[in-house]
């Protein structure tokens, strides 16, 4: 037992002093994740406000100008410019200098006034769908809703001018928005982002630390000594396991501070399901380590591994928006059940029997791929 | 001889169809220096690599230090020190702390750490360099410390492999003669090189061709049987042309050209220096004639060329 610990400390020292010397890990680890998180957090922003609109007002009507104004109003979209006529609007479209050409043909004024169906057409360049839904909506929705007060207006005057009272139905929809209020995208990306941070991170490090003492030959080395694989291993992945703690704490700040975002969870629960990422993690790096014979490789097979992962990890997309036969994909994804515990334990509050299934499959992970990793590094170290 | 401490029997070791190291016995003695010379690819490393654990043999058997390599790997590893001609260290790291981290993993932790770390420096006379990182140390102090790291935790055997390749001459002798130290105080030490200068060093020496074991005796041994009888060298000029009719004197087994000189080796009891002398003086000039110690190189050509020979046949 002393012994085995003696061994554990000595990997584990040897690889703080290789780290602390080396000036580019030391900013990868530790300065990186500070600056990527803040700058990733603000860009990787899904709200979709200030959509540029280029209007074509054939009515020139008071009633025109005020419903224009009043669609502005709330900023999701933004009147950009003015074209004469239709053709010019859909030209500035396919410039990119708008996305959507709002059209109201003459007589619209008059239309309103005399209780007609008025019309507007609105041209919406499609290529980023999100953004084109998302002002089809607020286009919908202020007219719906205007639509409604003119009914209601007219339906009183004519209840007056009857003598009787009479009141259109009403169905309102009262939305209250639980956890995030504001519905602001970054509170909900920053777990996300520092979850993938994370395995950017501990991943390709314990990939290129296990690369590098092949190719350098310090591994022939140390497999003449008698040191049992599993403790090199975990004297090799200890120190980055809390290099990524402390990451983490330091994504929790930046989240906290910089976006605002909620500190609901249980720290209990973040810890533990951090560490059973990290294991995850950690023992994926060293799979492709094994798989791999320069650091070039690792670092290339890291990166192969970190792209699906991130695209499939609901984080960027939603997961029940992605197509039925590569969903079932997401489930062996660890940066899914990391980012559904961070999400729901931040900001829902979730506890422990709300995370209970993600936190188990993180650890069945861990275990798997580390069984694995061990396995294949015996194999292929003594080749 | 004492109790052999490194034992290979019938020692094999395939890799898919192809077999490295076919057939080999040899025994090595405490405190021996056994020294295991071959071309490249002749199965030296690959020998070694059994005999440190780091291969299961397809054949045989071995034991080092009493330990089956096979059934015990691990005991095996605990009792040796490897050193390899990669020097493998921590550049990044300074000499105290390669040593902190070779002695850590073999089980060594506090006081008895901090000895081993100190003696180790010691015997490889490191101490103007210990804060030094591995990386701007010369050649032949980074030799010394890679040494010194596989005999950090004082093993009763030390495998070299081509320890000395690509070191400054100087450095070569500084380090044989701390290997013959070792040696002296007790420690075994089997070494591989391709330096037949340093092979002379060796207490025995064992020849490995083709993965095949083909000769193992003392230096002095393996001379008379491969390179028998006397030479004489002759040194002047214009001596080739006379070559020919040397090597049809009476009892003259091989005429050679060493540098600038000539060889001519007789049978034992067939010497001749006088018909030498007047054979080149005839075509050149002689300067000097005298006798030579055949040297290890000599056997290593004569060896490699039976087995040649063998080959073709």
């Amino acid at each position: 037992m002393r012994r085995a610990l003696a061994m554990l400390a000595a990997v584990a020292k040897k690889e703080v002093r290789q780290t602390v010397r080396d000036r580019r890990m030391m900013a990868l680890l530790i300065v990186a994740p500070i600056i990527q998180l803040y700058v990733f957090g603000h860009a990787v922003d899904l709200e979709v406000d200030r959509v540029p609109v280029v209007v074509v007002d054939h009515d020139g009507s008071d009633a025109s100008r005020t419903h224009l104004a009043r669609l502005f109003a709330d900023g999701t979209l933004v009147e950009v410019g003015r074209a004469p006529d239709a053709g010019t609007a859909e030209r500035a479209l396919e410039r990119g200098e708008a996305a959507v050409a709002l059209v109201i043909p003459p007589g619209f004024g008059d239309d309103v006034a005399r209780g007609r169906t008025a019309r507007v057409q609105a041209v919406l360049d499609g290529s980023d769908p999100n953004r084109a839904s998302v002002a089809a909506a607020a286009i919908g929705a202020y007219f719906a809703t205007e639509g409604a007060s003119l009914a209601r207006a007219r339906l009183a005057e004519r209840a007056a001018v009857a003598g009787a009272s009479a009141r259109a139905p009403d169905v309102r929809v009262e939305t209250r928005v639980l956890f995030n209020p504001r519905l602001d995208t970054a509170v909900y990306m920053v777990p996300g982002v520092a979850a993938m941070l994370l395995m950017l991170i501990t991943t390709i490090v314990s990939a290129m630390g296990l690369a590098r003492e092949r190719e350098v030959g310090t591994l022939e080395q140390i497999l003449v000594t008698p040191v049992p694989a599993a403790i090199l291993i975990l004297g090799k992945v200890l120190p980055f396991a809390a290099v990524g703690l402390f990451d983490f704490g330091i994504a929790l700040a930046v989240g906290a501070f910089v976006f605002d975002m909620p500190l609901h969870g249980d720290v209990g629960v973040l810890v533990l399901s951090t560490v059973l990422y990290l294991g995850v993690t950690l023992g994926v790096g060293l799979l492709i380590a094994t798989h791999s014979g320069t650091q070039q490789q690792a670092f290339l097979g890291g990166f192969l591994f970190m792209l699906p992962a991130a695209l499939l990890s609901g984080i960027m997309t939603p997961i029940r928006s992605m197509p039925e036969w590569l969903q079932p994909l997401t489930l062996v994804n660890p940066l899914r059940h990391y980012a559904e515990v961070l999400r729901g334990s931040l900001l829902r509050g979730a506890g422990l029997e709300a995370l209970a299934e993600p936190l188990a499959i993180l650890a069945v992970m861990g275990l798997v791929v580390f069984g694995y990793a061990s396995l294949r590094f015996r194999a292929a170290m003594m080749k | 001889m004492s109790a052999p401490v490194i034992e290979a029997r019938a020692l094999r070791k395939e890799f898919g169809g192809f077999v490295a190291v076919d057939d080999v016995t040899f025994e090595v003695g405490r405190g021996e220096i056994f020294g295991y010379l071959g071309a490249n690819g002749a199965g030296k490393s690959t020998t070694i690599r059994m005999l440190c654990g780091l291969m299961a043999p397809s054949g045989g058997a071995a034991t080092v230090a009493g330990h089956d390599v096979a059934l015990a790997p691990m005991r095996v590893k605990g009792a040796i020190g490897y050193m390899s001609q990669r020097f493998s260290l921590y550049r990044d790291l300074d000499a105290d702390h390669n040593l902190e981290f070779f002695g850590g993993i073999y089980g060594l932790s506090g006081k008895a750490l901090t000895r081993a770390i100190e003696r180790a420096i010691e015997r490889t006379g490191l101490s103007a360099h210990r804060r030094e990182v591995a990386s701007s140390l010369p050649g032949g102090i980074r030799q010394r410390l890679a040494l010194a790291c596989a005999l950090v935790h004082e093993p009763a055997i030390v495998f070299l492999d081509e320890p000395t390749a690509g070191v400054d001459p100087a450095s070569r002798r500084d380090f044989w003669s701390l290997i013959r130290e070792l040696a002296r105080a007790g420690t075994t030490v089997f070494v591989t090189t391709h330096y037949m200068d340093e092979a002379e060093y060796c207490a025995r020496i064992g020849l490995m061709v083709d993965g095949r074991l083909v000769a193992l005796d003392t230096p002095r041994a393996l001379k008379a049987r491969y390179v028998p009888g006397t030479s004489l060298a002759i040194s002047g000029r214009g001596l080739d042309g006379a070559m020919a009719e040397a090597a049809a004197l009476p009892g003259v087994l091989a005429v050679e050209p060493f540098g600038a000189r000539v060889h001519v080796r007789f049978r034992e009891g067939a010497l001749d220096e006088a018909a030498v002398r007047t054979i080149f003086s005839r075509e050149g000039r002689v300067d000097r004639v005298e006798p030579v110690e055949a040297s290890l190189e000599d056997v290593f050509l004569a060896v490699a060329g039976e087995g040649a020979k063998e080959a073709a046949a």
